[in-house]
C-alpha cells in the first residue's frame, strides 16, 4: 500500500511537473500600442570577419534526400537570407552547420572550422533554431544565466542581453507565460550572449508583429554593419526582401539561386518592362525603333521592354508624342521565388 | 553599446571551454525548475513513511505478540525475536532504520537522472545545450556528475532524518548501542553509493529513450516490476529444479542487486553476499552510463 501510494504520488508529481500548462500572457509589448525598444547595438566582434562555407552538403534520411549537394558561402558584413519553401532543407542545413546533425557527405565550416571544433562556440556563433525553446517552468533570466554558465560568460551578461531585446521587465517571469514573440526575443538574447561574430537564425521573425519585425530588421542591420556574418532562414519572401542583402534560395534540397538580392532579381526574373500611358501609341512605337519590344497594355497604354524609361521619354520627346505616365515594373522576389521553386511557397 | 558598455564581455578572457562550467549549468537547470521541490518533498515523505514502516516491523520482530500468532508460526517468531535481540540483530535493526527511505529514495534518484536527460528533449532545450557545448560526451558526463551530486543531497536529507529519529526509536525499543559501529555506518555509506549509482543509471536510461514518459515508465518498471518479476520467475524455476543457487539468482535484477548491496548479512533467504550486489550494480551503471553517452553522441537534434 505504501509503495502504491508513493508510486501514485511520484507518478502524479512527474506528470504534473512535465505536462502542466499555464496561462499564456496576452500577446504583449509590440503592436499593442507599446512601442518596441530602440535597438541597442551590442559590442562589435573582437575577431576577424568570419565566413560560413557550405560545400557539397548532402543529407539523407533513409530514402529521403533532405539536402542535395548544396554549396554556398555566406559573407561577413552582410545579412544573408536563406530562402525556400517549407521542406526545402533549410533547417536541416542549419542543423548540420551547427553540429546538431551529421552530414551524409560534404562539409560545413564557420571561419574554416567545423562547429564542433570551435574552441568556444558561444563566443563565435549565436544561433536560434526553430523548435528550440527554454524550459517552460524556468524564468527567461534563469534560462539565459544557464547559457552564460555553460558557456563560461559572466552571469551579468544575461541581464545585458535581456535589456538588448527588451525583455528586462519580463525576465523573472516563467517562460510558460511568454508569447511566441517574447520567446523569439529570448532566443535572440541567448544567441547574443557570447557577442558572437556569426549569427544563424532560423525563422526568427515567426511570431513577431510588424513592430517586432522592424526591430529585428534594425538589429540585424546593425549587427551586419559591425562586420558580423548574419544568416537568416525564412520561408517568408517579403521578410527576406526586407531583411537581407544577399539571398540563397533552395528548393527540394538543391541550390536554386545565390547572390545579392538585386542581382538575383535581375538575373533570374523576366526583363523589366515599362508601362507607357500615351494617346498616340503607334507614333511612339515608330519612334522607339526595333530595339524596343512593344506589347498592348490596358486601353491605349503600351508595355515597352528592351529600353529603360529614360530612353522611352527621350524618344517621345523627339517625336513630339505626349506621355502622361511612365512606370517601370520590376518583379519582386516573390515572383522569382515562386517561379524558381515551382510555386510551392507557403 | 560598445565593448566598454558590456562589462560582462570585457571580463570574459577564457579561451577554451572548462568542463566545470557545464556541471554548474546542469546543477542550475535542476535548481531553477519546480522539479527541485518535488524531489525535496518526495525524499522527506518517503523517508518519514519508511521510518514508520520499519519501526513498526522491527518492533513486532523484537516483541512478537506470540499469543496472536498461529500455533505453527510461534516457534519461528520466537526464534526471530531471540536472534533480533542479539548484538548482531540490534546492529541490523539500527542499519535498517538508518537507511529508511532507501527503497523509494533511490527511485527518486533514478527519476532525477532520467528527467535531467529526457527533459532536454521533451522541452526542446537540447539544441540550446549542445550549441553552447557541442562536445556531447562532456555534456553527458556533466549531467552524470550533477545527478550524482543532487542524488547525494537527497541521501543527505534522508540520512539526516533517519539519524535524528533512529536513536529515539532504538531507545524506545530498549536497544542501547552506538550508531558509530561499523555495520550501520557501512550500510549508510553503501546507501549513498546506491543513490549515486541509480542516478547514473537514470541518466543513461533517459539518454537511450526518445520519450520522457517512456523512460520514466521503463525506469520505474525496471525498479519495481522488474524485481518482482525476477523473484517470481526464479521462484518458479526453483520449484522445478530445486537448486538453491536459483533462489539467489534474482540479484541479476538491478533493484534486487541494490537491496543486496546495502543489506547487512543476507537480504533474503539464499541471497548472495553484498559484494555480488555491488558487482551487479556496477555492471548496470557502466552499461547504461556508456550506452547513454554513445547514444547521445550519435543522436540528431
Amino acid at each position: 500500500m505504501i509503495i502504491l501510494a508513493a508510486l501514485l504520488l511520484i507518478g502524479g508529481g512527474v506528470y504534473w511537473l512535465t505536462h502542466r500548462e499555464g496561462r499564456r500572457a496576452d500577446e504583449p509589448r509590440f503592436g499593442t500600442g507599446v512601442s518596441a525598444p530602440a535597438v541597442q547595438v551590442p559590442a562589435p566582434p573582437t575577431g576577424e570577419p568570419v565566413e560560413i562555407v557550405v560545400s557539397g552538403l548532402t543529407k539523407r534520411y533513409g530514402e529521403v534526400t533532405a539536402v542535395d549537394d548544396l554549396s554556398f558561402v555566406v559573407r561577413p558584413g552582410r545579412v544573408t537570407g536563406f530562402l525556400g519553401p517549407n521542406g526545402a532543407g533549410k533547417t536541416t542545413t542549419l542543423r548540420v552547420l551547427l553540429g546538431l546533425a551529421a552530414p551524409t557527405s560534404g562539409t560545413t565550416t564557420i571561419g574554416g572550422k567545423r562547429y564542433g571544433d570551435l574552441d568556444r562556440p558561444i563566443r563565435r556563433v549565436g544561433a536560434v533554431l526553430e523548435g528550440t525553446s527554454a524550459h517552460p517552468s524556468r524564468t527567461g533570466r534563469d534560462h539565459l544565466r544557464i547559457v552564460c554558465r555553460a558557456g563560461g560568460v559572466p552571469m551579468e551578461r544575461a541581464d545585458e542581453v535581456l535589456a538588448m531585446v527588451g525583455l528586462t521587465a519580463d525576465g523573472r517571469r516563467r517562460v510558460i507565460g511568454y508569447s511566441l514573440g517574447m520567446r523569439q526575443r529570448l532566443g535572440l538574447a541567448a544567441a547574443l550572449i557570447g557577442n558572437p561574430e556569426v549569427l544563424v537564425l532560423d525563422e526568427p521573425a515567426n511570431g513577431l508583429d510588424p513592430h517586432g519585425i522592424r526591430w529585428l530588421r534594425d538589429l540585424l542591420r546593425s549587427l551586419a554593419d559591425q562586420g558580423r556574418t548574419v544568416l537568416v532562414s525564412s520561408h517568408q519572401l517579403a521578410e527576406v526582401q526586407a531583411l537581407a542583402d544577399d539571398v540563397v534560395i533552395v528548393s527540394a534540397g538543391r541550390l536554386v539561386a545565390h547572390g545579392a538580392v538585386d542581382s538575383v532579381l535581375d538575373s533570374l526574373a523576366r526583363p523589366t518592362r515599362t508601362l507607357v500611358r500615351t494617346p498616340e501609341p503607334e507614333r511612339l512605337r515608330e519612334q522607339l525603333g526595333e530595339t524596343a519590344v512593344v506589347t498592348p497594355g490596358p486601353g491605349t497604354d503600351i508595355y515597352v521592354s528592351g529600353m529603360d524609361a529614360e530612353q522611352i521619354a527621350e524618344a517621345a520627346q523627339r517625336a513630339g508624342v505626349a506621355v502622361y505616365q511612365l512606370t517601370t515594373e520590376r518583379p519582386d522576389l516573390e515572383d522569382v521565388f515562386l517561379k524558381l521553386t515551382g510555386g510551392v511557397a507557403t | 553599446m560598445t565593448t566598454v558598455d558590456s562589462p560582462a564581455i570585457a571580463r570574459d578572457t577564457h579561451t577554451r571551454v572548462n568542463p566545470v562550467w557545464q556541471v554548474q549549468a546542469e546543477l542550475m537547470k535542476i535548481r531553477t525548475t519546480r522539479l527541485w521541490w518535488f524531489f525535496f518533498v518526495g525524499i522527506l515523505l518517503v523517508s518519514a513513511v519508511a521510518l514508520l514502516r520499519n519501526g513498526a516491523a522491527h518492533h513486532y520482530e523484537l516483541f512478537p505478540p506470540l499469543d496472536q500468532y498461529p500455533e505453527n508460526e510461534r516457534a519461528q517468531a520466537a526464534a526471530q525475536a531471540v536472534q533480533s535481540a542479539t548484538d548482531a540483530g540490534h546492529a541490523a535493526i539500527a542499519a535498517d532504520m538508518l537507511t529508511s527511505g532507501q527503497f523509494l529514495g533511490v527511485l527518486l534518484a533514478m527519476l532525477l537522472g532520467v528527467l535531467s536527460t529526457t527533459g532536454e528533449y521533451a522541452h526542446k532545450t537540447a539544441a540550446s545545450t549542445f550549441l553552447t557545448n557541442p562536445r556531447r560526451g562532456a555534456v553527458i558526463v556533466a549531467k552524470l556528475a550533477a545527478a550524482v551530486m543532487v542524488a547525494s543531497l537527497l541521501w543527505v536529507i534522508s540520512t539526516v532524518l533517519d539519524f535524528f529519529v533512529t536513536p529515539f526509536y532504538l531507545s524506545s525499543q530498549h536497544i542501547h548501542m552506538s550508531l558509530a559501529t561499523w555495520v550501520p555506518v557501512r550500510s549508510v555509506l553503501l546507501n549513498l553509493l546506491a543513490y549515486a549509482m541509480w542516478a547514473i543509471f537514470g541518466v543513461g536510461l533517459g539518454a537511450l529513450f526518445q520519450s520522457q514518459v517512456g523512460a520514466v515508465v521503463a525506469g520505474v518498471g525496471v525498479y519495481l516490476g522488474g524485481a518482482g518479476a525476477v523473484l517470481l520467475i526464479f521462484n518458479l524455476i526453483y520449484q522445478a529444479y530445486h537448486h538453491t543457487w536459483v533462489l539467489g539468482a534474482p540479484v541479476i535484477a538491478p533493484a534486487v542487486a541494490s537491496l543486496v548491496m546495502i543489506t547487512p548479512g543476507r537480504a533474503f533467504d539464499h541471497a548472495p553476499p553484498q559484494w555480488a550486489g555491488l558487482l551487479v550494480m556496477v555492471g548496470y551503471v557502466l552499461t547504461f552510463g556508456i550506452a547513454g553517452l554513445l547514444r547521445t553522441r550519435r543522436r540528431e537534434i
